[in-house]
Formats: C-alpha cells, structure tokens, sequence
C-alpha cells in the first residue's frame, strides 16, 4: 500500500497520506464538505448523511459518505453536482423539521455548525406543516451540563467522547427510530471528569453549559488564547470575555498537550476570576484599630518596605522569607525570590511541596510519550483526580494500543481497572515495595542480579527479599519495550519520599529506562517555580545555592550576589524560623495550626485573590491579578514553556504578581538609596531610629540594579538570562503552543541512585487504628473552588472518611455515621463512607476536603499517620 | 433484586457465547421473567453482572420491542399484529373485539392486572391472520394464537388463556403446521413437516436425514470425504441465491472469506420480520433438523466451529424447537466435539433477538448478537471479512441454510433443474393478504404469480372486489397490478417490471381496499422499526406517515404527493442502511401506479387545514411568510402523474 494517494476531488487534485478520510482529504483540498457526527477525533460513523458526495466509477457515480470512505489511489470525488446539493437540502430539512428552531435564544447561535450550514446548503423555507416532535428540553445530565432533547441532532459525538476518551459510556441513545433520545441512565449522571468537552463538539445547542449559559452571545466575545492555571497539564483553553467578565473558557487545540479537551475544573472553575468578593484594594492593618483597612498602593507597598526592611536591619535577611503558591506565572516566581535573593538577601524562599517533595526536575519528558508507551508505573499519583488529562491519554493509550498499567498505589485508583497489575501498598511502605521489585527484576536478569541481590538483601535486612512474589510484575516490567515511571508528591515527601524516589529510580535503571522517570507536580506552574529557584537550596535553572560560579554570574545579572547557604524550608519558615514573611497566592493559614504559628509572626504580608483566611492575618494584604488578567508564561508538567496573554481587564486596583513584585522592589530600592526604607521622605521623619543611623554608614559595595520590567515580557527576558535553558523562551517565540526546554540541557545528577532504604517498612496498622491515605480528589474544597459558581460548589463533597467496607464490617462501624478520627497532630469529626478502593487496614480521607481534615491528621508531611476512629 | 437462581442462569448464559456481552439479550429475558418488566433497578442489576455501565443495558433495553422498560404488563401480555397482510386478514377488526371483550384500550391492563393489551409488528402469521401473540408474564413464555376469524375463535383462545392451561404448550393454536402445499416433484423443504413428530431426530433420520452431511464430512464406503472447498463449489454451481431478501448468491458469498483467518462464524439468520412472510418459521418450528443439517454443511464449507441462529424473540416456539432439535443432535454427535466422528468441532447457539426488524440487516444482526443496540455497520469491511467480534462470519437465511442439504444430497444439476438460470432451485412462497387459501407454497423459481395465486392460493377472497394489487417480495418491495399477473416469480423478472422477489412474501391486495390505508400502514411499520442512526429515515419516514395520516383524515393537500415523492426520493439510497429504500418503495409505486386515490382523497379534502407558520430557514429564502404557499420547487419534478422512480 502506498503511503501516499493522490485522489481528484471537484477537478483538485489532492494527495494525502493513505487512509484518509475523504472529507479530510477535501478538506486538505480547500472544498468544504458539512458534517455534523463525523469529528477529526472520533470514529468515523456515518450517521447524519450530511456528507454525501458523488464518488464516480467506471459504472456511473454514486452517493457515499465523504466521512466513512478512505481515500484509494485515482479515486474522483464530486461535491458541487445537482444532486449532492439536492441531498444537503433535504438532509438538512429533515434535521431541521423537529429541531425547534430557538435560535434566539440558544447559546450556540452565532457558533453553530447547524446554522451556518444551513445558511450554506440548506433549503430556504421549510416544507414541513405538521406538529413538531416534543422531548425533553433543559434536562440536566449533570450538575454542569443541560441537555436539549429537542435541538439534539443525534448526531452521537458526546456519545462517542465519552466512549472512546473518556471510556464512561454514561450517555447512550434510548428509544429508537424518531423517538431516539440521547440520556443518561435514571439516577446516573455524567461524572466524566473531562465532561465538558461534549459541549465544545456538540455541533447544535443541545448540549449547554450550566454555568456560562445566557451569559454572552458568541459574537460579543473577545477570545484570548490561554492557559489552564490548575493542574500541571497545562492545558490550552480560550478565555472568553464580554464587557469585563469572564462569561466562559473552551477547550484550544494543542496535540503537544491536552489534544482538543480539557477537564471539567478548567471548563467550569473560573468564577473566582470575577467574583463580587475579590480584593481590590490593598488593606493595612489600621494600627488603633488593629483591623484590616482599605489603603493606597503606596501605602500598602511603604508599610512592607518599612517593617521588611526593619526586621532585616533588626536581626538580619534571614529572619524573613517569603512563600509563594506553585501556580503563580514564572514571571511573579522568579521576581519573588530575585526579591529576596538579591534585595533582601536571603535563600528563604519555598512554596508548599517545593523544598519538601523530592521531585523529579525534568518532569515528564513529554506527554505524547504517553501515546508511545507500552507500560506507565504509576506511583501514588492518581491521573483521574490529580490530573485529569493525563488519564484521558493514559485511557487512550490502553484502549487503542493495548498499553499496560503498573500502579501503585494506596488505593485502588480508578485506572486499577485496566490490564496490567496493581500493587496496593501501605502509606510509607512504597521504597520497600519499589526496592523489592527492583531486585526481582534483578534476579530474573540472571547471575548479575544474584549479586545484585546479595548486595540489597545486605543493604536493607528488614526487606522481605527477593523472591518470586511478583513474578507477574516483573514479567510486565521486563517485557515494557518503552515504559513511563511516573510518581507524584504524595510518595515523594520527606525522608521516605527521598527513599522512594531512590528506590524508583533503581527499579527503572535497573531495567534500562532509567531516562523515563517523571515528576508530577501538584501546582498548575510547579515545574516553572521550580524552573525559577523557588527554593531554599536551589538558584533558577537549578544550580545549587552552594554553586559560586552560578551565584556570580546571577551577581552580575542582579548587582547582588544570592548567598551562598540554603535558606529555610516552608515548614521551618511557618514553625517559627522568621518573624517577617511575605506570603504570594497560598492560603497556608486554612489550616488552624499554621494560622496558630503565623500569628506569632511580626510582620506578615499576604499577595492574593481573596481575604483568605491567611490574608485576615497579615498586617498588608496586597490584591493580586488572577492568570486571566494578567500576561504571564506558565511551564507545563513537561517543560513547555506557555504563554497566558491577558484575557480581561484586571478587577478593581488588583495588579499582576509580577507587577506588584516590581513596585515593591522599586520603592525598596528607592529606600535602600536613601538609606531609608520607610518610604517617607526624611525631611519628613526627622528622628531616624538608631539602626537606621547605623545601617546607612554601612550601605558601601556593591548594590542592587534597578528593576525594569514595565511588562511581564521583560521579565521573561532576564528569566532568559538567569535560567540558561529558558534563553529562547520569548513571548513571540512561544507562540500559541508553547515551547519545551529540552531535558538535556538540564544535566540531571543521577545522585540518589544508590541510596539505600533506609526508612524501616509501615508495619500493618493495630486493631482499630488505621493509616492515612490523602490522596486527592478532583472536587475538592481549593481555594478556587470555593469562589466557583454555585453549581460548581456543590459538587465539593462534605467532608468524609472512606473506610473498605470489610474494615467497616469488622469494627461494626455503619456507613453514614459521624466518627471522632485522631492521630498525634490533631482530631476531626468525619461522616463515615464505605469504598471498596480503599484498602483494608487505611482510611481515605482525600486532600483538601472542607475544613482539611486530612492536613488536620496530619496527611501530606510524608509520614505513615496512624489514625483511631471511633 | 434478581434470584441467585436467575444470577446463576445468567451466568451460565454468559459462559455460552465467545464474549459475555453477547449474553445480555438473553439475561434480560430472565431478568423481566423474575421482575415482571425491567424498570431501572433491574437494568442496573443486570448491568452490574456484566460489568457494563448501567447506561449501556438501559440503551440496549429500551431499543427492543420485547423489553418492557416502561411500564408492567399484565400476566397475560396480548399483542396483536395489524401490519398490512393481518390488516388485509381483519386484525383490525380482531382489535376492536378484543378491546371490547377485555374492557382495556391499547397499552392498558385490565384492573385485576391478568390480561394488558398491546399492538406488535408483523409477527409472521400473515396466512394465518388475525392472531395475536401472547406472553406469560413470569415465565416468558410466547405463543401465538392464530386464524381468530370469528368472536366464537377467540373468545376460546381467551377462555384458554384465563385457564392457566394456555402455555401448557407454546405451539401454535391451533396446533400443527398452518396450510402449506405446493408442486409435488419440489417438495423438499416442507416433504416432512405434516409427519408426526416432524421435529424429531428420529423422523429426520428416517427419511434419510443428516446422511448427507455425514458423507460430506467422513465420506462414505469409497466415496472419500469431499473438501470444504468442494462443498463451496458445489453451492456456488447451484447459483443458490440468498432468501432473505437481497438475492445475493450462498456460494459467492462463502468464498469472499480471507483465506487463512480464523476463527469465523456462522450466523443462520433467522430474523424474519419482513411483513409477508412466514416460511423460516414453518421449516424451525416442524423441521429443524433439516436446518441443523444445513447449519453442519454450511460450518464445515467456511470453516467455522461455531454457528449462532439468531432467531427473533416472537419466535419463542421456534427457538424451544431449535434447542430442542440441537440437543438431540448433540446427543447423536451429530454436533459438539466430534462431529459424526471425524474430529470435526460444531456448536449451534440459539440466540433469540428480542423485536426489532432492523436486526435482519446482517451488520445490525450481528451488532445485536454482540449485545448492542441493532444498529447497522458500516461496509466495508463486510462480515465475511469483518463479522461477529470482528472475526470473518457467514450470514445466510434460514431457508438459504436449508437448500444446502438437498444441493449437496443431489448435486447442482439436480438443483439447476427447477427455476431459471439466474433464480435457480425451489422457492418457499408466502402467500397472504385477501385470498381464499393463504399459506405457504414450495414451488420453482418462475411459476407466474396467477398460478400462485389462483391455482394455490383459490383467487381473491369473494369481499375483495377482485385483485388489485400484488407485493411480491414482503412489504418493502413495489407493488405489482392485476394486469401483470402473468410476471413470472423469478429475480429477473420481478426487476424487469420494477419490483422484486425479495423474501416471496405475495401479499394481495383486493380492489376494495384503499391504497392510501396500505401506504400509511406500511410507512407507519418502517417508522415504528427505524433503528434511528441516520438522519433521512429516523426523520424523513415519521414525516411520510404525518402527511399519509392527514391525507387519510381527509386533509390532504395538492402538493403533498409532489412532497411524498421528494422525501422518498431522498430517502432511498441516502440513508445508511437498505431500510431506507425498504421503507419507501412501496409508497413510490403505490403512488405512480394508484395516485388517482390519492388525488381523489386530497381532491376531497375537507376545508384546507389551517397551516402553522412555516419557519424560513434563511432570511435570503425566496418567499416572505407562511401566509401563502410559495410553489414548491418540488411541484414540477416530482408531480408527473406518471411519474416512476
């Protein structure tokens, strides 16, 4: 078969690659052919006939469908004769006889293919005199999703998305013939979590979105291409905006990245961008009163300038630092800790799960890969719930290609259903675990593993040892052509998640793909803050602190060298390590014994959306820009460097992280050349305190350059300069895809490979205690979440523990009831559900529920908790 | 909740067919034999047994007539057929007293919750109309309750019924065979259906049953066994065309399998709904061994080790037959392991469809088979490359399967003797509608449609008015008028003149009968039956029935016929499957040969019905507003009386 076929089409002559569709091959050709059920990426079903095209033979021509026939060598093609477009007329005459016509009122019009192509090849009036079909119109198959019966073209497209992407067949056709109907079953809604993307395909108003709907009409929108600020995927949406407001945000095409869907949190979560309780204005802390006050700028920036620059002068840099959230833009991460670096002078810079989660810095070496493996090992990460996306493609991979899944995990994730194995394994025991499959795919390799093994079995006693426990495993790890190892935070926190790390790394080298380990973040930008040096050990582009070539060449990019020991980590910044801290887009005080430790701060600044609950603390809150109003780039679980243009106009006198970040080094700058960093002319303070008297003799040396960025595009320039592999990430350069760092201009020091297990094996929790797992769950209660819209609310779950139902039988326990959980850091009050995903001897209780009661117990720190319930 | 009993029996169904899915049909049945009907709960029951998405049995469920997912019906379901050739019998009439004599209204329950009443598409009793069908509610058993010509007739079938003694046998009442005859010297696939016991093994074997394939198989004395390939040869040199309906040739079709592609299947389609006919039924209910041994033959030529009788689900009788018959068989080892010891494997699955007449197009048979809704595929790939579980698979008609014993028992030759070149062999003839001796008929290809009628079927019954009209070839081919009785039944011919042979369901029509009643009825069959995938006939066939139902109540309109002709036009070969032209042929050549009752229906018509607003799909559309009748562009084409597409 040849691999490319040269086929007439309409007297064009077209040549595409073998097996493609006509109606794709027309369109390679510039001739148009309408479709509704036929989509690039669905299978060919050739259900609405609207494709029809003469295909002339030697025995006279005859109608087929454009979107079910394959291209073969001479073929010739007819779109523009009589009787093709006698066949569009009557085809869409008969689409439009039950369609109800309510255009005016549809949120598809304007965008819909059912009327433009009648507008192209429909008839002009209809001949239809009978009563309409009536079904059901506004008919909810979710939460988020309305259905219209009446406008449904049965066309099958949502039907097929969510069979062949999603495999969820949740919506099926019911009835037949004229009475087919597309729906749910009784009682089952559509729970997909990439959903939504039914609405973008569906090619009339039948499928609408509960949250956009009535809120623009297409033709006012203005489309700003984007990129999804809430899971490492970083999907491709479009931001649509009408007068100011964000009405809605669809899907963008990136095959590199999320193909042509994305989950139901970028669709439906983006209330928060305008939502009525948004900060916008600055606050101080009104020093009678002690209350939160509304304040100027250059109030706001002088009073952090002012109690900052005391405290550094009081006690030194480092007794202040500064935590910023993972999704903030690369932008406002790398101005972040260049502000405390180079200004303030201190490494104390980190974000929750940066310096504490052993991560893997050259994430996912890409996520197409997906599409080219044969077995994913997926360590405690939870595609479905962490990153939605990545269980589409990862679903595809095993449906289309038989690929293979090895996962482990604490419980049985929703991917645990496909072929391959599953290893469930206790909080903790994952190095154990990982270390014993490492050496029995040693063993099986021969006397080279004999050795290897002797060496394991020494190293770590309390191992089981090899043995021929997994043998089945260890058949699928050996025979995986291209494997993928992907491990996510939850297995890589603290000491254990170093060992796990190790331990993973060992099994992947151990089998010759050591080069395919992968990091998956929790922050929508981790690998760019990462990428940024958002930590206290690590200058941008990953140079050590201790690195004196590094710290120089930064010297003379800043005027100021970082120093040259590592700073504190989040937890020790929280636990009392500063007494000034400037905290950027995280709400770390959600959790009542970090907002215990942060009141015994002196000084705390809080740049967010909101008054979160870390915000009511602080002495100056500064109102931050969410990613839709603001430029920024945005570097993806695999490297890709994106851009996030600005889609609305910023709400209130909000500013973009970076911007804020500017003014703030500016007017500190400014002080720093007065020798005065209250902000206020000295004339005007006449007696100057006695550090300040002292520290001005001293300000000799070197000092800091100013800071330039009139736009988030300058700073992307000097990031160019700072982090050597972001060189060529220009704005213009990223265009609307996006650009990856190559993984091999970073050097990953392969340092861990031989470190040994050191971490003692969980033992099985006692009768009547159980270990934690917290795992995430999509709907979860974030912090963008809980300003979503209302519909989006509710899905966030009340706050429970999901116990195996074995467990439940055991401790006579009924689902339903109102348990008391403790473990040493703390007691919650949890409704009792029973999960046959959860293994027997854990409880489940997911991350980030209202009220945290897993972070209450004490989840997410990288240590087995044992739990009571009673 | 489902018995541990029917769970087990589910199970166990599922353990029968290559994938478990296949299986969900049948579960179904014992799951609305436990529960009475299948409301929500029981799908979701069901569907957690097959590890499905409830949506996937609910979709599934609700495509079949047979499945009650609705609402429940009485112990006692009663459905009537009034498709065309029962209409043409009285179902109407049948209807009306049985209305009256169970006091409930179609779709209704009687209040002691005994009897429910429903109306059901064609059943294939069409000689033997009126009949209804009827189905124990807690066993799922059916049987079929025929020739109810007078009120005394039914009033006993009633009167059974509400004795508990209705189902002692699911037979048909009255029992044995329904009229049959035909020429003496082609008497080959109804030779033993009068015999006792006809369905027995023992009878089969007596008149010298499964020898034949015996000797294909094991070959017999000297003769050496002969070759799968022999054997398509053999049944590609008698031109055995295909029963069904499309007349496409057996042997032609066995040898489009790609060579070296293992395993295939045989799917014996047993799926008859084509309105008109009946014969399938005859040869499973009183013969089945005849089609076991063809099923044997046909597996041993493709080279297939499992064939599946699709049988549709109103057949209950026939599939209890079938199964019956294939124990025996298997008891002989005749089937199974061994066959007729020559190491050869054969095992025959009934699978009973469950009301849907779609599910005889092959491609949607077998995506019914597979436990799907009975939409067709796509072909290419055909399924004797692409078939069953996408393996290579045969699907031949009941009485196509039956031909082959005698072929291989005779030779082709011997075959070729009957017919015509092109229509080979004898022909199983349905004759229906208004004539005195309706039946079924075993006759040569190309016996004129007057000796069938007149010589076999007596003429037109005497309240016919005479002979009108003919459908020779099951409700969805055209008609034929009384001066074309001398057309011979044959595949040449009946094209010649613009109709076809199709599954030889003879329908006749006498002169009293309105046309415009037999054109609605048969668009409303096809409106009731469109699996709905495609656009032209899910909407376009709903809109033929509106407009005939109005001409009907006397509202028609002069352009209506211009606009009936335009939609079927737009039907025929525009839609997915075949249905499309099945569902209009029949109204394009009743209005090219009978448009004077329709011009005189519509030239009657009372006042013009007030006509609501006509949208205007384009704003540059010629005319301004629905406040008068633009002129159709139609008009011009399609409204030449003579007109013959």
């Amino acid at each position: 078969m040849p691999d490319q076929v040269t086929l007439t089409i309409d007297d064009v002559k077209v040549t595409v690659p073998a097996g493609t569709l006509v109606v794709d091959a027309a369109k390679a050709a510039g001739i148009d052919i309408p479709v509704f059920c036929s989509h690039p990426k669905l299978d060919p079903l050739g259900a609405c006939r609207m494709c029809l095209v003469e295909f002339v033979g030697s025995r006279g021509s005859r109608l087929d469908t454009a979107c079910t026939v394959r291209v073969a060598e001479g073929m010739a093609v007819r779109t523009n004769t009589e009787q093709v477009k006698a066949v569009r007329e009557a085809n869409l005459g008969f689409i439009l006889i039950n369609h109800p016509l309510d255009c005016p009122i549809c949120d598809k019009g304007g965008e819909c293919p059912l009327q433009d192509q009648t507008m192209a090849y429909g008839p002009g009036v209809s001949q239809f005199v009978e009563p309409k079909r009536h079904k059901n119109k506004r008919y909810p198959i979710s939460d988020l999703i309305l259905l219209d019966q009446e406008r449904c073209i049965l066309c099958w497209r949502c039907i097929r998305y969510l069979e062949e992407w999603e495999d969820k067949p949740q919506l099926g056709l019911f009835e037949r013939g004229g009475e087919t109907m597309i729906d749910t079953f009784p009682g089952q809604p559509v729970d997909a979590k990439t959903s939504g993307s039914i609405i973008d395909i569906c090619p009339v108003g039948a499928l609408t979105n509960r949250v956009a709907r009535f809120r623009y009409r297409p033709w006012e929108l203005k489309k700003t291409p984007s990129v999804c600020n809430h899971c490492p995927v970083g999907c491709n949406l479009r931001l649509d905006e009408r007068v100011h407001a964000l009405r809605r945000i669809v899907a963008r095409e990136n095959m590199a990245v999320n193909d042509e869907w994305i989950c139901d949190k970028g669709r439906f979560v983006h209330q928060f961008v305008d939502h009525p309780e948004r900060l916008k204005k600055p606050l101080v802390r009104d020093a009678q009163r002690g209350t939160l006050r509304e304040a100027t700028w250059d109030e706001a920036l002088d009073r952090v300038v002012e109690k900052l620059g005391a405290l550094v002068e009081a006690n030194g840099p480092n007794t202040v630092g500064g935590i910023a959230s993972p999704r903030v833009s690369n932008e406002a991460a790398y101005l972040f800790q260049k502000f405390f670096r180079a200004l303030v002078g201190t490494n104390n810079v980190d974000f929750a799960g940066g310096s504490a989660v052993r991560a893997w810095p050259t994430g996912l070496s890409a996520i197409t890969d997906i599409a080219r493996s044969d077995l994913i090992v997926l360590v405690g990460f939870d595609p479905s719930e962490a990153a939605p996306l990545l269980a589409v493609h990862i679903k595809r991979v095993v449906l289309r290609k038989g690929a293979k899944l090895l996962i482990i995990h604490p419980r049985r994730i929703e991917l645990a259903k496909y072929p391959g194995a599953y290893l469930p394994v206790l909080p903790g025991n994952e190095a154990a675990l990982l270390g014993e499959l490492a050496a029995a795919v040693q063993a099986s390799k021969g006397v080279r593993g004999q050795e290897a093994r002797g060496k394991q079995a020494a190293r770590n006693p309390q191992s089981p040892g090899p043995g021929p426990q997994y043998p089945d495993v260890v058949a699928l790890l050996a025979a995986a052509k291209s494997p993928l190892f992907i491990y996510g935070p939850d297995v890589a926190r603290g000491e254990r998640g170093r060992a796990t790390v190790a331990a993973l790394l060992n099994l992947a080298t151990a089998l010759g793909q050591g080069d395919k380990l992968a990091y998956i973040g929790a922050g929508a930008n981790e690998q760019g803050v990462r990428d940024m040096g958002l930590l206290p050990d690590t200058l941008p582009g990953y140079a050590p602190v201790s690195d004196a070539a590094v710290r120089e060449r930064l010297g003379k990019l800043w005027g100021l060298q970082p120093p040259a020991e590592a700073g504190q980590t989040c937890a020790r910044m929280i636990g009392g390590g500063v007494k000034g801290l400037f905290v950027m887009g995280d709400n770390l005080a959600a959790l009542p014994a970090v907002a215990e430790a942060l009141r015994k701060l002196d000084f705390l600044v809080v740049q967010d959306l909101f008054l979160t609950e870390t915000a009511q603390l602080a002495d100056v809150v500064l109102p931050a820009c969410s990613f839709a109003e603001a430029d920024g780039t945005y570097t993806n679980l695999e490297r890709r460097v994106q851009r996030g243009p600005q889609g609305i106009r910023a709400v209130g006198e909000s500013k973009a992280d970076w911007a804020i970040l500017t003014a703030l080094a500016e007017k500190w700058l400014a002080a720093e050349g007065r020798g005065d960093r209250s902000g206020v002319a000295p004339a005007a303070a006449p007696e100057l305190p006695d550090w300040k008297r002292k520290k001005r003799k001293a300000k000799t040396g070197p000092a800091a350059k100013p800071w330039n960025y009139p736009t988030a595009q300058s700073v992307l320039e000097e990031i160019g300069k700072a982090v050597p592999f972001y060189a060529t990430m220009r704005w213009e350069a990223l265009g609307e895809g996006g650009l990856q760092w190559s993984a091999r201009d970073l050097r990953v020091g392969v340092r861990d490979s031989g470190l040994s297990n050191t971490q003692s094996p969980t033992s099985n929790p006692r009768p009547g205690e159980f270990l934690l797992v917290s795992s995430p769950l999509f709907w979860d209660a974030s912090l963008f979440m809980q300003y979503a819209a209302d519909q989006v609310r509710q899905l966030i779950p009340a706050p429970f523990v999901a116990l195996n139902p074995a467990d439940l039988a055991t401790a006579k326990l009924a689902e339903g009831s109102q348990m008391t959980l403790t473990s040493p850091h703390g007691s919650v009050i949890l409704t009792l559900k029973a999960d046959a995903s959860v293994q027997p001897g854990t409880v489940w209780i997911p991350a980030t529920l209202p009220g945290l009661p897993a972070e209450t117990l004490g989840g997410g720190r990288g240590e087995p908790i044992s739990v009571v319930v009673r | 909740m489902l018995s541990d009993n029917a769970k087990a029996e589910i199970r166990a169904l599922q353990a029968r067919y290559p994938m478990p899915r296949s299986a969900l049909g049948p579960a179904l049945y014992v799951a609305q034999r436990e529960a009475g009907w299948l409301p929500a709960d029981v799908l979701a029951e069901v569907a957690a047994l097959f590890g499905l998405d409830a949506t996937e049995v609910g979709e599934f469920a609700s495509f079949y007539h047979m499945y009650n997912t609705h609402r429940e019906p009485g112990q006692y379901h009663i459905e009537i057929c009034d498709n065309v050739p029962c209409m043409l019998g009285g179902a109407v009439k049948l209807g009306d007293l049985l209305r009256e004599r169970l006091g409930i209204e179609f779709g209704q329950t009687t209040p002691d919750g005994k009897f429910s009443l429903g109306r059901v598409e064609c059943l294939g009793a069409c000689a033997t109309a009126p009949m209804f069908m009827c189905t124990e509610k807690f066993t799922g058993r059916i049987r079929y309750f025929e020739e109810l010509h007078t009120p005394e007739k039914l009033d006993e079938a009633l009167a059974l019924i509400a004795s508990g003694h209705g189902f002692d046998t699911c037979e048909r009442w009255p029992l044995g065979p329904f009229r049959h005859g035909g020429r003496p010297d082609t008497n080959f696939l109804l030779a033993r259906v009068d015999k006792p016991d006809s369905h027995r093994i023992e009878t089969y074997i007596a008149d010298g049953g499964y020898e034949t394939a015996r000797r294909v198989i094991t070959g017999a004395g000297t003769t050496p066994p002969r070759s799968p390939q022999q054997v398509i040869d053999e049944v590609k040199a008698a031109v055995v065309r295909g029963r069904g309906g499309a007349g496409f040739p057996a042997g032609q079709k066995w040898s489009f399998l790609p060579a070296g592609k293992y395993p295939r299947y045989l799917v014996v389609n047993a799926d008859e709904s084509e309105p008109g006919t009946f014969k399938d039924r005859m040869i499973m209910e009183y013969d089945p061994h005849q089609l076991i041994e063809g099923i044997i033959l046909t597996s041993y030529a493709i080279e297939a080790e499992r064939a599946f009788i699709y049988v549709r689900g109103e057949y209950y009788f026939a599939a209890q037959r079938l199964e019956g018959a294939i124990a025996e068989a298997e008891a002989k080892g005749f089937l199974g392991d061994n066959i007729f010891g020559s190491g050869k494997k054969l095992k025959v699955i009934v699978h009973r469809g469950a009301g849907a007449y779609e599910c005889g197009e092959e491609t949607a048979l077998l995506t019914s088979l597979e436990g799907y809704r009975g939409h067709p595929r796509l072909k290419p790939p055909f399924p004797a490359v692409e078939g069953l579980y996408g393996k290579p698979t045969i699907v031949n008609n009941v009485e196509t399967i039956s031909n082959v014993p005698h072929i291989l028992r005779h030779g082709a030759d011997w075959y070729k003797q009957w017919g015509t070149p092109q229509s080979t062999g004898f022909r199983l003839f349905c004759l229906s509608g208004q004539v005195k001796r309706p039946g079924l008929y075993e006759l040569p290809h190309g016996t004129t449609l007057r000796e069938l009628i007149y010589e076999y079927g007596g003429g037109p019954t005497d309240d016919s008015g005479g002979l009108k009209a003919v459908i020779p070839g099951g409700l969805s081919v055209q008609f034929i008028t009384a001066d074309q009785l001398d057309i011979p039944l044959d595949y040449e011919n009946l094209a010649k003149a613009g109709s076809a042979l199709g599954s030889a369901g003879v329908i006749v029509i006498g002169a009293d009968q309105s046309m415009i009643e037999i054109a609605r009825r048969t668009v409303a069959f096809y409106r009731e039956e469109s699996c709905g995938k495609c656009t032209p006939c899910r909407e376009g066939v709903p809109w033929l029935e509106a407009i005939l139902e109005r001409i009907e109540r006397g509202e028609g309109r002069v352009e209506d016929i211009a606009l009936m002709l335009y939609l079927a036009d737009m039907i025929g070969g525009k839609s997915f499957c075949p249905f499309g032209y099945a569902a209009i042929w029949g109204l394009q050549s009743n209005l090219a040969k009978f448009r004077g009752e329709f011009d005189a229906a519509i030239a009657a018509a009372r006042e013009r019905p007030v006509i609501p607003i006509r949208p205007i799909y384009r704003p540059d559309a010629g005319a301004a507003s629905g406040v008068t009748e633009p002129s159709l562009p139609l008009e011009e084409k399609y409204n030449a009386p003579t007109h013959r597409r």
